[in-house]
C-alpha cells in the first residue's frame, strides 16, 4: 500500500518540480531581459494557452479545426465591444471575451460536429471566415477593418514585466484547469470520441454532444488568450480572427506535439522564439523558419513534447507527460 | 442447461432494408427469449450483419419494427439503445487503440454510468476500480496499462466484450466476435462469453461463421438465406435439418 501510494506520488512531485522550474525561468528570463524580453515572454504565454486550448480539440478529440482563431479574435472582440460599445469598466470586461468566445463555439460548435474528419475542419474554416468578415464589415459595430483602439491604457498600465507575471498566474490557471479536464471522466469521454466514436455511441455516448462540450472549453480558453492579447496590445483587429492566427495555432500544436498535453506549450515556446528572431537574422525569415520547422518534424515525429519525454526518458526522468 | 425465461426480450416484425437494387433484409420476423444464447448463422450476404445493426440502431433507413422489451426502439440512436440495456460488439473489434486497458473500461465504466460530464478525480477513481475488478473478471489484468494497439487481436475480442459488459445490458449483440481468429482462439472465448451469459442471466444474440462453436454454445440457431430466415430451431434439430445442410456446405465451405 506504501509502496503503490510512494508510486503515484512520485510523478506528481516531478511534475510540481518541472512546472516551478520552467515558471522560475521564465519568470527570471522576464525580470532580466528588459523590455523588449518581457514582451516576448508575454506573447510566449498567451500563445501557450491559444495552443494548448486547440491542443484539447486536436490531441485528445482528435478533432482537427481550421479556424480556431475565430475564438481567438471573438476573445479581443468580446472585451473590446464590452468597453466600446457597452460602457462596462475595463476590468469587469475581461470576462466578456471568454464569454463571447464560448458563446460562439456553442453556436458553430453545434453546427461543426454534425459532420466529421475533413469535413469538420472545413466547416470550422468557414465559421471563421464568417467571423472574420463580420468583424471586418460591420464598421457601425466593430470599427471593421481599423479594428478597436484607444479604449484602454495597454496591460491596465501594468509595466511590461509586471504584465508578463499575471499573464503566467493567469496561463497557470488555464492549464491547470485544461489538465483537470483532460485527466477527469469528462477528457476520457473526449479521448473515447476522438479515438472512436462507434464504439463510444454503442457504449451510450453522444458523440456529438461530447465533441460540442470539447468545443466550448476549447474556445473559451481560445477566448482567454484572445481576451489577454487584447489587453496586451491595448487594442482589437479582425486579424486576431483571421487564418494568419489560426495557422500558428496549428503548427505549434503539430510542432509542439500532438497525443500530448504539453504539445502547445512547447509549440508556442519554440515557435514564437523562431517567429521573433528568424527575422532579425535573414530577410528570407520566412524560409529559414519554413526549413527549421521540417526540421523538427522529420527528426522528432512526435513534436517537440514528443522529444523532450524521449530525451526524459534516456536521462531515466520519465515524468515530463 | 439453463432454464429458459418465456418472455420475448426482442421482437422484429416486417424488418426491410435495401441497399439500391439489393435486398439485404426481406421481411423478417424474429423472436428473442430472455435468457437463451441465440445464434444467427447463414452464408456471406444473408442479413445476418444487416440484421444486428438494425437492432443496434446504426442504420437508417429500415422499414418495419423493433421491440426491446415491448417497446419500440426502431427510432432510437444507438448511445439510447446502449442506455436501455443493449451492448454490443463489432464485426471488427471497435476499442479505443491508443489508450490503456484500464483506460478502455474505465471509459466504459464512466459511460455505463453517465458521469461521463464530471471533473472529478474521486468519481474517475470509483470507475476505475469497477473497471479494475472487470478486467480480473475477464483475465486482462496483468495487461491493465498496456496499450491496447499492443494487444493480440483474441484480447482486443475480450476487452470489447468486457467493455459491452461494463453497462449491465440485458441483451448483448456479438457481430462475429471469432472472426480473424484460430479454433483453439474461437473456443476460448466463446467459452467464456457462454459462461458470463449464464452467470449473470443475460440474453445473447451472435453471430457466428464456425459451427463447430455454435453448436457447441447456442440455445437456438436461426439460419439466414438471401435476406430472409429459413428455419429456426435448437442446434440440433438445425444440424439434422436438410435445408440447412444444403444451404451451408453448398455456399460456404
Amino acid at each position: 500500500m506504501m509502496a503503490r501510494l510512494a508510486r503515484a506520488e512520485m510523478p506528481r512531485l516531478r511534475q510540481m518540480l518541472f512546472v516551478a522550474g520552467a515558471v522560475a525561468a521564465l519568470e527570471a528570463v522576464n525580470r532580466l531581459t528588459g523590455v523588449s524580453g518581457s514582451l516576448l515572454v508575454a506573447e510566449i504565454i498567451i500563445m501557450m494557452v491559444f495552443a494548448s486550448s486547440l491542443n484539447l480539440l486536436m490531441s485528445f478529440g482528435h478533432m482537427v479545426s481550421f479556424g480556431h482563431a475565430a475564438y481567438f479574435g471573438l476573445g479581443s472582440y468580446g472585451f473590446a465591444l464590452a468597453i466600446t460599445r457597452f460602457d462596462v469598466p475595463a476590468e469587469a470586461a475581461l470576462v466578456f471575451g471568454p464569454l463571447l468566445a464560448g458563446i460562439g463555439g456553442l453556436v458553430f460548435g453545434a453546427l461543426c460536429v454534425r459532420l466529421t474528419e475533413i469535413y469538420f475542419a472545413m466547416l470550422t474554416l468557414a465559421c471563421a471566415q464568417i467571423t472574420y468578415t463580420v468583424l471586418f464589415q460591420w464598421y457601425d459595430f466593430t470599427g471593421g477593418d481599423t479594428g478597436l483602439t484607444g479604449f484602454m491604457t495597454p496591460r491596465f498600465g501594468l509595466s511590461e514585466a509586471n504584465f508578463a507575471s499575471a499573464a503566467m498566474v493567469l496561463a497557470l490557471v488555464c492549464l491547470y484547469v485544461l489538465w483537470r479536464v483532460v485527466h477527469s471522466p469528462l477528457g476520457l469521454a473526449i479521448r473515447s470520441v476522438g479515438q472512436d466514436r462507434y464504439r463510444a455511441e454503442a457504449l451510450g455516448l453522444s458523440p456529438r454532444r461530447v465533441q460540442l462540450v470539447a468545443f466550448v472549453i476549447s474556445a473559451f480558453f481560445a477566448g482567454v488568450a484572445g481576451t489577454l492579447f487584447a489587453v496586451f496590445h491595448g487594442n482589437a483587429f479582425p486579424d486576431y480572427a483571421g487564418l494568419g492566427f489560426t495557422l500558428d495555432a496549428l503548427i505549434m500544436v503539430v510542432l509542439g506535439g500532438l497525443n500530448s498535453f504539453l504539445g502547445g506549450v512547447w509549440g508556442a515556446l519554440v515557435y514564437t522564439l523562431l517567429k521573433n528572431f528568424v527575422p532579425l537574422m535573414t530577410a528570407h525569415w520566412e524560409l529559414i523558419l519554413g526549413l527549421i520547422l521540417l526540421a523538427i518534424v522529420l527528426v522528432m515525429p512526435h513534436g517537440l513534447a514528443g522529444g523532450v519525454k524521449r530525451l526524459a526518458g534516456m536521462l531515466g526522468w520519465g515524468a515530463l507527460r | 442447461m439453463t432454464q429458459l425465461r418465456s418472455d420475448l426480450i426482442l421482437t422484429a416484425r416486417g424488418l426491410r432494408k435495401t441497399y439500391g437494387q439489393f435486398v439485404a433484409l426481406n421481411d423478417v420476423n424474429f423472436d428473442l427469449r430472455g435468457g437463451e444464447k441465440h445464434a444467427l448463422i447463414g452464408p456471406n450476404g444473408a442479413g445476418k450483419s444487416t440484421f444486428i445493426s438494425c437492432v443496434a440502431g446504426q442504420l437508417p433507413g429500415v422499414e418495419g419494427a423493433v421491440l426491446f422489451r415491448g417497446r419500440d426502439i426502431g427510432s432510437l440512436r444507438p448511445h439510447q439503445l446502449a442506455h436501455r440495456g443493449i451492448g454490443r460488439t463489432f464485426q471488427i473489434s471497435r476499442t479505443f487503440l491508443q489508450m490503456t486497458v484500464l483506460e478502455n473500461m474505465t471509459a466504459a465504466y464512466v459511460i455505463a454510468a453517465d458521469s461521463w460530464t464530471s471533473l472529478r478525480r474521486r468519481v474517475l477513481a470509483r470507475q476505475q476500480d469497477k473497471a479494475a475488478n472487470m478486467l480480473r473478471i475477464i483475465g486482462l489484468s496483468q495487461r491493465a496499462h498496456e496499450r491496447v494497439l499492443d494487444l493480440p487481436l483474441g484480447e482486443r475480442k475480450r476487452l470489447e466484450f468486457g467493455m459491452a459488459l461494463a453497462g449491465d445490458p440485458d441483451l448483448l449483440l456479438l457481430d462475429e466476435p471469432t472472426a480473424g481468429m484460430s479454433i483453439k482462439e474461437r473456443h476460448h472465448l466463446m467459452d467464456f462469453v457462454a459462461e458470463r451469459i449464464d452467470a449473470t442471466g443475460k440474453t445473447l444474440l451472435f453471430v457466428e461463421h464456425d459451427i463447430d462453436v455454435v453448436l457447441k454454445i447456442a440455445s437456438r440457431v436461426t439460419v439466414m438465406v438471401r435476406g430472409g430466415i429459413l428455419v429456426e430451431g435448437t442446434p440440433a434439430e438445425i444440424a439434422a435439418n436438410k435445408e440447412v445442410q444444403a444451404v451451408y456446405l453448398g455456399e460456404a465451405h
